[in-house]
């Protein structure tokens, strides 16, 4: 009896509501305006389409990347003018990136800058001072990594940089650290499979990157999309205001780890060695830095920074290689 | 007369009679005191209506019924103070290492209700930038989805944290900010423009009553010729009556003006400087923030906080907004607000100076600490204190202003019942006035 009289005003109330939800829904059809559209929140600096950096003119292609650094020195190795004067200042100051997780990022429960890129730094200040901690981060987009270079802002750069031809006309890298390639990162339910599926559509890359002239470059002719970091690019895929984001694998991997609905497709379509960037009028610094490389690839150091921060078996470190 | 002459060229002979009869009642003696009477009438009813209609007008604009008495516009900066008190707090809080503390988890969440309310009130208020409302109302929850994103992502430890939180003060900076600023902008103009309404001098009124006053004379005069009577009593209390109103008028448009030029002067034009310096002050502590968050790409905040600064104190201590407040203060007491918000300022610089070395040189965490920190002198006490200094002046110099609207207002007072009263009277003197002479024809 109960139950079938409130079967009975359950359906009744359901009826009301629904007739009124009818109703409430007829009269905004008539009463409202269309309601005026708003340009959706995007990342502070994105360009779309991308200003592709100078590539055409003076194009340096001709160069061996992976033998173009200076052996470490055979006499006193922490001897010369910029580490004289490194060393009087007390600690190393360097250049890295704090939005790039696992390779540079700022870790927020504890503040601090952590990552691969930073743990090979506190090696060379290791050697240096005896003191991993003797050496002070400042953060810097890609964009920014030869010009703090270059005004001297910073003794060394590990900011997942890949070495080029062009980039050794301004800067000097040390032997490749870490062997990385650019690929493709979608979301989950993407139908792409690598770069050659993305013509026509927007893929997003950092200012100033190799990875943003690659995409321009490409055969399918996607269309790059520029922001200042990396994370902006994955704001930008989440909010699906761009199709994909390319870049070297290593990055990709860190921007895959925040978000589970989004895989890396496609093969490597290109070699990005990384170097450490280092000022050209400092070759002592660059042959100590390569000290410090030889060291790490021999004693276990960098397969064990690889496991910490990467997360995965470390193959066996890129070899080492030189101009002279 | 050109009515009356054009159709006496086609009407038939038979109605010129009638039209030369009418015009020799016009030029007959009685004829000629009831056309001067009408006419008197006439200017009387018209200055009458032009004071009443006059007066009412001018009483609601010096009250704001417009606006409000000014209170849109101080929604407005409220509206404003509240979304960039929200911004600076949001990167403030995300400086914090780990969990971000609940004091200012808390100012957020307040800041996001008063800019809501608000909203609200500019809304129903009846504000006229319908456009930046709508703007604000869609894409205020959108900046809210923004943070509350990019604090989850911080609480997980993923960067995108940091990415999504520069999106959302890009958001606020580049569409909000620039929405509330238009709103306050148009109604602190329009606050102004209904002031200048209501002190602006009647005219209308004081020409037709200084005319009825001069016919009304000159028509004593006449009768005091043709008549043995020097004095007509109907007339000579409308005259009176008419003296009266345009004194009335006079005075009280001289009164009605100082007020409002007192309101201007003592309120509005120091709250909108102050208004000024508190938004300048707010947008320079969520650089400071920003540097710190944006790190790498912050240079640009960095500059814009040197901008905002700037404009707050310049170097030729005259320039700047609060060097203005400071020679526009009226109030001893406003003008030790003033001096102690100068002192601040001076202050903050200071210790921008060495936070910034700090970042500069490495030492992240002693930059948040001056940025954040709780200490005496610590960027975030030094502000907190300016804030509160400007807050509390712009709250003294509103309700002066406020009072001295209400009392311009207040100065209307009866002008417009005794305006209906006294013209009645004008109109019964005249009537009655020049009722006895014409009856005497009869």
């Amino acid at each position: 009896m109960t139950t079938t009289r409130m079967r009975v005003t359950r359906a009744l109330a359901g009826a009301v509501l629904l007739s009124l939800l009818a109703a409430c829904a007829a009269t905004t059809d008539k009463t409202t305006a269309p309601a005026p559209s708003f340009a959706p929140a995007q990342p502070v600096g994105v360009k779309n389409p991308a200003e592709i950096p100078s590539a055409a003119a003076g194009s340096q292609n001709n160069c061996d990347v992976r033998h173009s650094s200076l052996r470490p020195a055979s006499g006193n190795p922490a001897s010369g003018p910029t580490l004289s004067a490194i060393k009087s200042r007390g600690r190393l100051v360097v250049g890295v990136d704090q939005n790039t997780y696992l390779f540079g990022y700022r870790d927020p429960a504890s503040g601090q800058i952590v990552g691969f890129d930073v743990d090979i730094l506190r090696e060379v200040a290791f050697d240096l001072f005896g003191d991993r901690n003797a050496i002070q981060f400042t953060a810097i987009t890609s964009a920014q990594r030869i010009p703090a270079i270059l005004n001297k802002q910073v003794d060394l750069v590990a900011e997942t940089m890949t070495i080029t031809c062009d980039r050794l006309q301004q800067v000097d890298f040390s032997s490749v650290y870490f062997e990385a390639g650019q690929r493709v990162l979608v979301p989950k339910d993407s139908t792409a499979t690598g770069i050659a599926d993305l013509g026509g559509k927007t893929v997003c890359a950092a200012d100033g990157s190799t990875s943003i002239r690659n995409i321009a470059t490409a055969a399918s002719k996607p269309v790059p999309v520029s922001v200042p970091d990396w994370t902006d690019c994955l704001v930008l895929l989440q909010q699906g205001q761009v199709a994909a984001i390319s870049t070297d694998d290593t990055i990709l991997q860190g921007l895959a780890a925040q978000d589970p609905n989004v895989k890396l497709v496609g093969d490597k379509f290109t070699d990005e060695p990384y170097g450490i960037a280092v000022n050209k009028n400092a070759n002592d610094l660059l042959r100590f830095v390569n000290r410090t490389l030889e060291r790490i690839r021999s004693d276990g150091t960098w397969q064990a920074i690889y496991t910490k921060q990467l997360q995965a078996a470390a193959p066996s470190p890129p070899p080492a290689g030189y101009r002279d | 007369m050109a009515q009356l002459t054009a159709p006496a060229h086609v009407a038939p002979p038979v109605r010129r009679g009638e039209v030369n009869r009418v015009t020799a009642r016009i030029r007959s003696t009685p004829g000629r005191l009831v056309v001067v009477m009408l006419v008197l009438l006439l200017v009387g009813l018209l200055a009458g209506t032009a004071w009443v209609i006059g007066s009412a007008q001018r009483s609601s604009a010096a009250g704001g019924a417009r606006t409000g008495g000014g209170r849109l516009a101080v929604q407005a900066q409220e509206l404003y103070r509240a979304l960039s008190d929200a911004d600076a707090t949001a990167a403030i809080a995300f400086l914090s290492s780990g969990v971000e503390p609940a004091d200012l988890r808390n100012r957020y969440q307040s800041d996001i209700s008063a800019a809501t309310a608000a909203l609200a009130a500019v809304a129903n208020g009846g504000a006229s930038d319908k456009a930046a409302i709508q703007q604000i109302s869609a894409q205020l929850p959108v900046y809210t989805g923004l943070v509350e994103t990019a604090r989850s992502y911080n609480r997980q430890g993923y960067p995108v944290g940091s990415a999504y939180l520069r999106e959302a003060s890009g958001l606020m900076r580049g569409q909000l900010l620039p929405a509330a600023q238009r709103l306050y902008d148009r109604e602190t103009t329009g606050l102004q423009e209904e002031r200048d309404d209501a002190a602006s001098l009647p005219w209308l009124a004081l020409l037709l009553g200084i005319g009825l006053i001069a016919g009304l004379i000159r028509a004593q005069l006449r009768l005091s010729q043709q008549t043995n009577r020097t004095f007509n009593a109907g007339l000579l209390a409308a005259t009176l009556v008419a003296v009266v109103v345009v004194l009335w008028n006079g005075i009280g448009w001289a009164v009605v003006a100082a007020h409002l030029g007192a309101a201007n002067r003592d309120g509005s034009r120091q709250v909108e400087l102050l208004a000024k310096a508190r938004i300048a002050a707010l947008n320079a502590r969520g650089d400071e923030a920003l540097t710190l968050v944006a790190r790498g790409s912050g240079a640009s905040f960095e500059q814009d906080y040197a901008v905002q600064l700037g404009t707050l104190v310049s170097g030729d201590k005259r320039s700047g907004l609060l060097d203005r407040a400071r020679a526009a203060a009226t109030d001893g007491a406003v003008r030790a607000s003033v001096d102690a918000a100068i002192s601040d300022v001076n202050a903050w610089l200071a210790v921008h100076k060495k936070l910034r070395a700090a970042d500069d040189g490495g030492d992240f965490p002693g930059a948040v600490k001056l940025a954040i920190g709780a200490e005496t002198d610590s960027a975030a006490t030094i502000f907190n204190r300016l804030d509160g200094v400007l807050a509390e002046a712009i709250r003294a110099t509103s309700a002066v202003s406020d009072t001295r609207g209400a009392e311009a207002a207040g100065a209307f007072g009866g002008q417009t019942g005794g305006g209906v009263l006294l013209t009645i009277v004008l109109l019964a003197g005249i009537g009655v006035g020049y009722q006895q002479r014409i009856a005497e024809y009869r």
